[in-house]
């Protein structure tokens, strides 16, 4: 426990360095102002600010990176709040209730109990996180080769499970994903696969390129085809922003109780905070007194969503951090952010580096204070920046994507990339299929591949070896089980209930 | 993503009289599989995905033909272009060394998780020809085009023409994707957009970038 406090301590010596609060509170002001703009999600927004970190010293361009995560998960609120546009996916179910509450004239307590209950979420999760890191990172060291690739299995599964819509298509895109990152030289012989003998794809598909073109090319295109839209922004001026006390008591139980399933959720890979707040509105719903005030302005349907999004945002670090796994997109960009400054995200971060680990834990709870206090009196700003016309914002956004992705290679090839993935999204979700579980199968592929072959050579060529060791035939006993409830028709009709809500 | 999901009125898919739709997505699959299909037969070693694509191709002839009748669209059209791409990996990755011994070769697991995608491909593409499912979304094809030209026009343009010139003409060119442009208007938002990103990227965050064309 003492260990704990000197850790905490020192991660806070580090965040609380002048120049890095600077870079925290920068990340979280330009990731709220990308985030507020409708149709950008906050995996387009980290890919889009990823070169402005470039130039930092390391641990500096985490911890903005890290402020840039939770400024976009809160400008997306901002936005489901004030246009009923879910500024992401996390916030959709934000707007039910948010968007209510806006145009009965309380948008000021709506994004205040956003705002409150995101940061009572990220101290709590702050603590699980730097609570559950040395443990996690001691049984790291227990994980062998096979062990590694059954967790991703499952991390995968997981995804599947928790992806909307048909079980079949969801594990078709994880393995489209798994294939495409095995585009460019094999990690052991050096060989070129399925590279078409084109040089710029020697080294892989970026993940970058795709997350861009997948989540923030696609999202435009798709939002051309749609008819001119009316936006309905709140139009009455923004006054008490302060939520009152019968406020403050209606919501304390959702917050918490939305705090612990967003913990929960957000350290399972594949999980996230899509679904943690899906569940936490459902959850709230269930056990309220009144279900019929949901929908019409119920200041918990606000609270607990928001506080869950932020804490399943925050738990998901817990996996990248100690055992080296991305478990969603967003961490996958962290990993390749950290492999620019030179950091291999793993149990030895902790160990090797722990000015860097603490102090990106530290930065989370500083992170998520800084919200509190930029944004409640920056919420004009985001109004006006919301009044501009989607005519305008789309081809801006398309610029500064490109320019974005042209600076972290110089490499033009890399901006085609991003076209292509940006028809092949469009075409996805008019086949429905869902692009999230492709984007995790890319990212896990590398490292499953590697330990997959290496398993497979430590067995000498024996397949049963992720059966008979414990802990990996437990990991993919639970991966199969899961899939086969998740193909259950009974279950299958849950989930669908629960997304259509 | 609710629009679209409604099964259509028996005859009709997408708008199109139902033999016109399948006749269009019949003819697409069947050119699709036959370039996979010369690719194929022109790479050695490449069996399987010969197999696989002929099989396509003769699948996209009895569904142009009517023969099959195909009742979610869908889902059919998108399990059999998952096919296509496992096929394409398949072709791409069958001169790379297998298995040898204990050890994996570098070819060994694309070819496992290709044969593994067309499986499933097939699979999804069997539910759209036996389950009433849902028809393809219309596509539009002005708006996104024009978005996709800029992001190429901008690839095309950023080494030649430099940083300004690149950040202007691709903006115009997307705005033209919008159907309520207005020229001046767009004018001034692309003007003042190029010199947000010129201060941003150039003097703010210090990037290389060359600004301008280049005159040797």
């Amino acid at each position: 426990m003492s260990e704990l406090l000197a850790n905490l301590w020192m991660g806070f010596q580090v965040a609380g360095h002048p120049y890095n609060i600077l870079f925290c509170l920068l990340g979280a002001l330009v990731g709220t102002l990308v985030g507020v703009l409708p149709g950008i999600g906050t995996v387009a927004t980290i890919a889009m600010l990823l070169p402005i970190t470039f130039g930092l010293p390391p641990v500096g361009a985490l911890i903005m990176l890290a402020g840039i995560y939770y400024g976009a998960q809160y400008g997306g609120s901002t936005t489901s709040v004030l246009v009923n546009i879910p500024g992401e996916a996390t916030s959709v179910i934000t707007c039910l209730d948010g968007h209510q509450m806006a145009r009965q004239g309380r948008a000021g307590p709506a994004l205040a109990i956003a705002a409150i209950g995101s940061f009572f979420a990220g101290c709590v999760a702050t603590v699980l996180v730097a609570a559950l890191g040395a443990p996690l990172t001691s049984l790291a060291l227990l994980f062998g080769p096979a062990e590694y690739f059954s967790l991703m299995c499952l991390g995968l599964i997981f995804a599947v499970v928790l992806a909307k819509g048909s079980v079949i298509k969801a594990v078709a895109m994880v393995v489209t994903g798994l294939l495409l990152s095995m585009v460019g030289s094999d990690l052991e012989t050096g060989a070129g696969r399925m590279t078409f003998d084109i040089a710029e794809l020697a080294d892989g598909i970026g993940f970058a390129n795709i997350a861009m073109g997948l989540f923030g090319f696609a999202e435009i295109i798709r939002n051309l085809e749609l008819p001119a839209e009316s936006r309905d922004i709140v139009k009455s001026k923004i006054t008490g922003l302060m939520p009152t006390r019968q406020d403050l008591i209606d919501s304390a139980g959702a917050i918490a109780r939305g705090t612990v399933l967003g913990s929960l959720v957000g350290i399972l890979p594949g999980g996230g905070a899509v679904i943690a707040s899906f569940a936490a509105y459902t959850f709230e719903k269930k056990i309220s007194k009144d279900p019929s005030r949901f929908g019409r302005g119920a200041i918990e349907g606000v609270a607990a969503p928001e506080s869950a999004n932020n804490a399943a945002a925050q738990t998901s670090f817990i996996p990248l951090l100690t055992l080296g796994i991305p478990p969603n997109a967003v961490m996958a960009l962290m990993v390749g952010a950290m492999t620019i400054h030179g950091i291999v995200p793993g149990p030895q971060v902790m160990t090797k580096q722990p000015e860097l680990f603490w102090g990106m834990i530290a930065s989370m709870w500083l992170g998520n204070l800084m919200l509190v206090v930029i944004n409640l009196p920056l919420v004009g700003v985001w109004v006006t920046l919301l009044r501009v016309p989607y005519r305008l914002l789309y081809p801006s956004i398309i610029v500064f994507c490109c320019i974005g992705i042209y600076s972290i290679n110089n490499s033009p090839f890399d901006v085609v990339i991003a076209a292509i993935f940006g028809v092949v999204g469009f075409w996805l979700v008019k086949h429905d299929f869902e692009p999230a579980p492709l984007t995790l199968g890319f990212v896990l592929g590398p490292l499953m591949e590697e330990n997959l072959r290496r398993a497979m050579l430590i067995a000498r060529g024996d397949a049963t070896v992720f059966f008979t060791r414990p802990i990996s035939s437990a990991l993919l006993i639970t991966a199969i089980i899961l899939l086969i409830v998740a193909a259950l028709p009974k279950m299958r009709r849950r989930r669908d209930e629960v997304f259509v809500e | 993503m609710s629009e679209g999901v409604t099964p259509s009125p028996k005859g009709t898919l997408g708008g199109l009289p139902l033999k016109t739709h399948n006749l269009v997505g019949g003819l697409i699959m069947i050119a699709i599989a036959a370039v996979l299909l010369a690719y194929a037969i022109w790479t050695p070693n490449a069996l399987v995905p010969r197999i696989l694509s002929g099989a396509v191709v003769l699948i996209g002839i009895a569904v142009a033909a009517g023969v099959v009748p195909v009742h979610g669209p869908r889902d059919f059209y998108g399990g059999l272009m998952l096919v296509l791409l496992a096929t394409l990996a398949l072709t791409a990755s069958a001169e790379l060394p297998g298995q040898r011994g204990f050890a994996f070769g570098p070819g060994t697991a694309p070819r496992l998780f290709s044969i593994l995608l067309a499986a499933l491909g097939a699979a999804v593409a069997l539910g759209g020809v036996f389950a009433e499912g849902a028809p393809i979304e219309k596509y539009k094809v002005r708006g996104p085009a024009l978005v996709i030209v800029s992001i190429l026009a901008f690839a095309g343009m950023i080494r030649p023409l430099g940083l300004v010139p690149a950040t202007f003409l691709a903006f115009m060119i997307s705005i033209l994707g919008s159907t309520e442009m207005r020229w001046i208007e767009s004018l001034v938002a692309a003007a003042l957009m190029t010199l947000f990103c010129v201060l941003l990227f150039v003097y703010l965050l210090n990037l290389p970038f060359q600004l301008w064309p280049r005159f040797y």
